[in-house]
């Protein structure tokens, strides 16, 4: 179950072949002018007939310089399709050494059966500095009509070797046809990485040809054709996982008569090497910053759980984190302790520290976030965040002081994107599971009154655990009441709520309690002589959240959960029960999910019990139907009625 | 859209007795508290204006954040261009005791473009990216700016915004008595307004005003805060000259400034378009050509740079790039149309879905938008040409019902937009479904939609299957398991009618409880939402677009069932509209007749829950059941 076994799948979906394609700029033909839509994807606004890049390294004076190449000739459908007659790269410009450049830019456009050609000139090209590090390179096509073709190259050159830009096969838009040419000089040696849902990128067979440095280079050419739109889809952790392309990262670097330079090529390289880094090993090493607050806090205190809860409360209390994710200390820890406040790596490298010198084994966990999708590889640049493993009593825990409402064991929603690669200093590592294992609870307690009217007056009660309770304390903790109850009037449409309590404690483990008390006039319907009532109330699921007939793309879930309603309802005088819905278990395959529902009367009571339970954090779009269904069954289920009829 | 920067949201101040200020948070007032994320302290703007052209401001503002939602209230930014230079700029933060904790300089303070997108403009910001490390916190503020741009004089509103309280703000300004200063002071409830007034001198504060909550359904911002408006008679922009004594010289100077000279055209366009139009009789079956053909030829994209930020891009280089903003595409226009023989203004308005007006008691330089009038008669026909789909005389929500300034070589003047009637903001439906043993429905029905509803749909036709799909399963959340069998939209331009014939299937529709099926009868046009309760509602209350709604269903039953129950036949009317719901059953058919009608209008606060109940007795209408029972 999960992602990891599609997206190996995929890679060896790739084929070696060879393919050559002829695409020249400048030879838009009168057909792709005067075509109206897209042969395979006829509502297509737009589509990249052609997408040609050449990455290659030059060499000048001892500096390298890799650079990229690429053309584009892109076809606009209608008007919808526009926004790809504006085309924008950004670079770090601080440095003055990483450029880019547009050229050979022009919309074509048929005329009188004659193709007209429209060159971008100066006043299309734009460059803008963004900030201090970051500028950009923006060019707009003149001239762009329903049926236009426009072409461009640019041209990237850096010395940022380390890792190449991300090669995507897949746009929003169809791609007819891809190639990407790779040369690379035998005196690097860089590691391939390929990801995403295609099945038909073919790879040529790597060549050696004379290069244009000292070394040979060797060539390997990636072609495809036909290339499907990427869809946006809900309950999608990151598209850009599913999104098909190739990376490179360095190895080694083997310069004639110099020993081979390793860079990180399995994660025991990159835990050792990332040691070495100042920034990252010996801020980690720091500890005298803190000294005299780790005696005091830690007199009296021995057992490891007391000592990591004290600790982890400590560094999360004084440290307020800036929003950056970073792996990397920025001002350094010494400096983020005294001003507390810093990145991601500052704040748990604190914590790290803090808890090694209470002699409590832990080791940074490196995380690439949600938003930054899955890292494939063993390398530096598919990570941009830390997390804690502490070793206790056996078990390893995870923790995460950037966050003011978390506990051990809990990391927020942000860090829990599929595996983390735990680092130790002795160059060893470890794969960790991200995915939370516990399920977080979202538990009702409900007792209410049905008066005659159909009117129903009672209180609930909601608890929150795990998860769900991190969730609701960022989003409700330094809330006002008033608003919390104009939030939940607002979720349950003619709900009046009233006596609006929070039980929190300042122990985040424990979970988040609320209560309430209501009245709601529209939960029961009276029809005839008959009453109609939902035995759950308000909380009745009425929407499937899977709405789309088919998926491409697995479901994520984010992590397990169980949701639980217990209600108690007191029936009106003057109605008696003349059915009621069924007790029924209803579950999905593969234990991905059920649900239990049971419904007993006594008397004027009715006793309803519902138990909903999703197992998987991530689950594969195999099992979509089954989920749709299920969904389906359970809205279904929960929207039988208790029919009282009056006496 | 070309209005450079969000004037009307920034604040500023003059106030450098903040040493004397309890920086503490314990001596904020608790009424103030209330309702609050922050608390402006002091506000203190100190403006002079020495000359045309030369404009100082010096801000000093001294704010308590009390919670994380507070954050966006320190407002630590300036905005700075060729013409705007920041001369100093400076942050303190304390403690909830009013212990310093941290000094900022101005090299810490970050700077950033504000293009974005598909927007290009050369105007950046000098912000403070404070991260706090604890809450509440007090921040002292302050900053002096210089500009030779004086057509914009920022305007003050001392409340600054929803959940934030004010305890002090002020503004003096100095003005050189020659170039006609003028100001005007909206919404401040009797006696709160402190002024002070001299020849060249104008201060004005304000003190204790508490937060206000945000409420749905509430005016346009500006329509309700307290705010007060400066402007010059004589100013300067990006080096032009104008001036504003009255609305018909502001126009006449627009034109002769930002606009006569950038209507040259090609000779080969004018050729062209003088052929094109050679065949239309009227001057409106001109405008429609040429409207079509610059549709066709261009595209919307915003540049502002310099004094482009006013100005329009000439004629004729939007007929050689076929791109340019809101100014440029409306000139365009109004030069090919030129070339058509064919008169027509340039607009300015205020762009935005709600009715955002003009101020027509206080000429200045104010809009963010520019739209095209052709004079018909004693009518004028309104074109937005930003927009490559909208008919050709189409005004739409985004510049309906408000004032705009015509501005001609001679006799400007502000006129009001198109105002749409309810009764034409219209969608009937008619179609029919059939209700099966199990509870599934299937059916087809087709809507019809004119006026504002058409703006809300005109688009659909432009977008693919898969989001047409998204789209319509979105506009009927209501039914669960909702599968489209067909989708039509046909956009009938000349008409402005929308058409949409939609073929559905939907198991589990009519839910089976023991031998009953009970389903709601109206499934193709269910009005759901009922605005959110206030307990204590304080602001009034706007229906920005009424409208007129007319369905007719048949339904036919399934076989071995009969009714049980009907809803009752329902009509009632109310200030804010009226309701019809009509149930006719023959033999195994129902035939459902329903008729909404929302007038548009503003509203007392005390009204707003009358009008809550109004939509929620037509939302339980729209859910109303019938009952089949097995036979």
């Amino acid at each position: 179950m999960g992602l990891k076994h599609y997206v190996l799948l995929c890679v060896l979906l790739f084929a070696f072949t060879a393919n050559s394609q002829d695409f020249k700029l400048g030879r838009v033909s009168i057909e792709e002018l005067e075509q109206k839509q897209h042969p395979l994807e006829p509502s297509a606004p737009a589509a990249i007939l052609n997408k040609a890049g050449y990455t290659y390294f030059v060499v000048s004076s001892g500096i390298w310089t890799m650079v990229t190449e690429v053309e584009m000739r892109i076809k606009i459908y209608n008007k919808s399709g526009v926004e790809y007659a504006t085309h924008e790269l950004g670079y770090l410009s601080d440095s003055k050494k990483m450029s880019v450049n547009y050229s050979n830019a022009a919309t074509y456009n048929l005329v009188d059966g004659k193709v007209q050609k429209t060159s971008v000139n100066k006043e299309g090209k734009f460059k803008e500095e963004l900030n201090e590090n970051v500028s950009i390179k923006k060019i707009t096509f003149p001239d762009v009509k329903d049926g236009s073709v426009i072409e461009f190259k640019y041209t990237i050159r850096t010395p940022f070797i380390h890792s190449f830009r991300d090669w995507y096969f897949q746009y929003e838009i169809p791609v007819n046809n891809m190639s990407y040419k790779v040369a690379i000089p035998s005196c690097f040696v860089y590691q391939r990485y390929i990801k995403g849902y295609i099945k038909d990128v073919n790879v040529s067979e790597p060549k050696i040809v004379l290069g244009k440095t000292m070394y040979n280079d060797v060539t390997v050419t990636y072609t495809a054709s036909d290339i499907k739109p990427v869809k946006e889809e809900p309950f999608v952790d990151n598209i850009d996982n599913y999104r098909a392309a190739i990376a490179y990262e360095l190895e080694y670097i083997r310069f004639e008569g110099q020993p081979e330079k390793h860079f990180s090529s399995t994660w025991g390289d990159v835990a050792k090497e990332i040691y070495k880094d100042d920034d990252f090993g010996k801020e980690l090493g720091r500890t005298g910053y803190f000294k005299d607050d780790l005696d005091a806090l830690l007199g009296g205190i021995n057992t490891v759980t007391e000592k990591t809860n004290a600790i982890f409360g400590y560094v999360q209390k004084r440290m307020m984190w800036n929003e950056d994710s970073s792996y990397y200390c920025d001002k350094g820890v010494k400096e983020a302790y005294e001003e507390k406040t810093g990145n991601s790596a500052e704040i748990n490298f604190i914590l790290i520290a803090m808890l090694r010198s209470a002699g409590i084994d832990a080791n940074p966990v490196l995380v690439s976030t949600r938003d930054n999708g899955i890292s494939l590889y063993p390398g530096r640049s598919g990570f941009n965040y830390v997390v804690v493993a502490a070793e206790i009593e056996g078990i390893t825990m995870l923790l995460d002081a950037t966050s003011k409402y978390n506990c051990p064991g809990i990391l927020p929603e942000r860090a829990l994107n599929w595996y983390g690669t735990l680092i130790r200093e002795n160059g060893t590592y470890k794969e960790i599971d991200l995915k939370p294992e516990k399920e977080s609870l979202e538990a009702a307690t409900l007792s209410a009154v049905v008066d005659d009217n159909g009117s129903i007056t009672g209180r609930v009660r909601f608890q929150y655990t795990n998860q769900l309770a991190l969730n609701y304390r960022e989003e409700h903790s330094s809330e006002k009441s008033i608003n919390r109850i104009a939030e939940i009037e607002r979720e349950y449409n003619n709900l009046l709520v009233s006596d609006f309590l929070l039980k929190e404690t300042s122990n985040l483990s424990e979970p988040v309690i609320e209560d309430y008390s209501f009245t709601h006039n529209n939960a029961a319907e009276i029809i005839g002589d008959r009453m109609y009532l939902n035995p759950l109330l308000f909380m009745t699921a009425q929407e499937n959240p899977l709405k789309q007939e088919k998926r491409e793309y697995p479901v994520s879930f984010v992590y397990p959960k169980l949701y639980k309603n217990i209600f108690i309802i007191t029936l009106p005088d003057g109605y008696e029960i003349e059915s009621l819905p069924k007790s029924v278990n209803i579950a999905m395959e593969e234990g991905i999910g059920d649900m239990t529902y049971s419904i007993a009367a006594k008397d004027k009571i009715v006793q309803v019990s519902m138990q909903l339970n999703i197992n998987y954090s991530l689950v594969s779009q195999v099992y979509y139907d089954t989920i749709r269904n299920f969904y389906k069954n359970v809205i279904d289920k929960q929207n039988e009625k208790i029919v009282l009829k009056r006496i | 859209m070309f209005l450079r920067k969000p004037i009307l949201f920034l604040l500023f101040i003059a106030f450098n007795a903040y040493s004397q200020q309890d920086l503490s948070v314990l001596s904020i007032p608790q009424e103030l508290r209330e309702n609050a994320n922050a608390v402006i302290r002091s506000y203190n703007k100190e403006i002079t204006i020495s000359s045309r052209k030369s404009m100082s401001v010096k801000t000093s503002r001294i704010v308590t954040v009390l919670n994380d939602y507070g954050n966006d209230y320190i407002d630590a930014s300036e905005f700075f261009d060729k013409s705007t230079k920041i001369k100093s700029i400076e942050a303190i933060i304390y403690d909830a005791f009013g212990k310093e904790i941290k000094k900022i300089k101005k090299k810490d303070f970050r700077d950033r473009s504000l293009s974005e997108g598909s927007i290009l403009t050369d105007n950046r910001i000098l912000y403070l990216d404070y991260t706090p490390v604890q809450y509440p916190y007090t921040i002292v503020y302050t900053s002096e700016t210089e500009t030779s741009n004086t057509a914009f004089i920022s305007s003050w509103m001392p409340l600054e915004g929803l959940y934030v309280s004010t305890e002090k703000s002020s503004v003096t300004i100095n003005h050189d008595t020659s170039l006609g200063f003028k100001y005007k002071a909206y919404n401040f409830d009797e006696g709160i307004l402190k002024k002070q007034e001299q020849p060249g001198v104008l201060a004005l504060s304000v003190e204790n005003l508490p937060a206000r909550r945000s409420e749905d359904y509430s005016p346009y911002f500006l329509q309700i805060m307290p705010h007060v408006l400066f402007g010059l008679d004589k100013f300067n922009l990006e080096g032009v000259e104008g001036e504003a004594s009255n609305w018909e010289a502001f126009g006449t100077w627009m034109y002769n400034n930002l606009l006569k000279g950038t209507e040259e055209l090609p000779e080969e366009t004018i050729v062209k378009i003088k052929a094109l139009t050679a065949g239309a009789a009227t001057p409106l079956g001109k405008a429609k050509i040429v409207y079509e053909y610059m549709q066709n030829k261009t595209r919307y994209i915003s540049i502002q740079l310099g004094i482009g930020g006013w100005k329009p891009m000439p004629a004729k280089d939007v007929d050689r790039l076929g791109y340019g903003d809101c100014k440029a595409l409306t000139n365009y226009t109004r030069a090919l149309l030129q070339a058509a023989g064919v008169e027509s203004y340039y607009a300015v308005v205020y762009g935005d879905r709600r009715a955002r007006s003009l101020r027509e008691d206080f000429v200045s330089m104010q809009g963010n938008h520019v739209i095209l009038a052709i004079p018909n008669n004693e009518d004028l026909v309104w074109l937005e040409c930003t927009s490559q789909q909208l008919p050709f005389g189409f005004q739409g929500s985004f510049t309906d019902d408000r004032t705009a300034l015509l501005v001609k070589p001679e006799k400007s003047e502000l006129v009001r937009t198109h105002v749409y009637d309810d009764k034409n903001n219209s969608q009937n439906s008619k179609g029919a479904y059939t209700i099966k043993q199990d509870g599934t429905i299937e059916g087809t029905v087709t809507f019809t939609s004119a006026g504002l509803q058409y703006n809300d749909k005109y688009g659909y036709e432009f977008l693919s299957p898969d989001e047409l799909d998204k789209k319509y399963k979105n506009r009927f959340s209501y039914i669960n398991n909702i599968k489209f069998k067909n989708i039509k939209v046909n956009n009938s331009k000349d008409k402005q009618l929308l058409r949409e014939d939609l073929a559905i299937e939907a198991a589990g529709y009519g839910n089976i409880s023991g031998n009953r099926m009970i389903f709601a009868v109206n499934a193709f046009n269910q009005s759901v939402s009922v605005p959110q309760r206030y307990r204590d509602r304080k602001a009034p209350f706007e229906i920005g677009t009424g409208y007129y709604d007319t369905d007719e269903i048949t339904i036919n039953l399934p076989e071995g069932f009969t009714v049980e129950a009907k809803p009752e036949n329902m009509i009632f009317k109310d200030k804010f509209g009226e309701y019809k719901a009509e149930y006719i059953i023959t033999g195994n058919q129902v035939t459902y007749k329903r008729s909404m009608h929302l007038y548009k209008g503003r509203y007392d606060n005390t009204e707003y829950e009358n009008y809550r109940q109004f939509c929620d007795k037509i939302a339980r209408n729209d859910n109303a059941k019938m009952v089949l029972v097995k036979q």
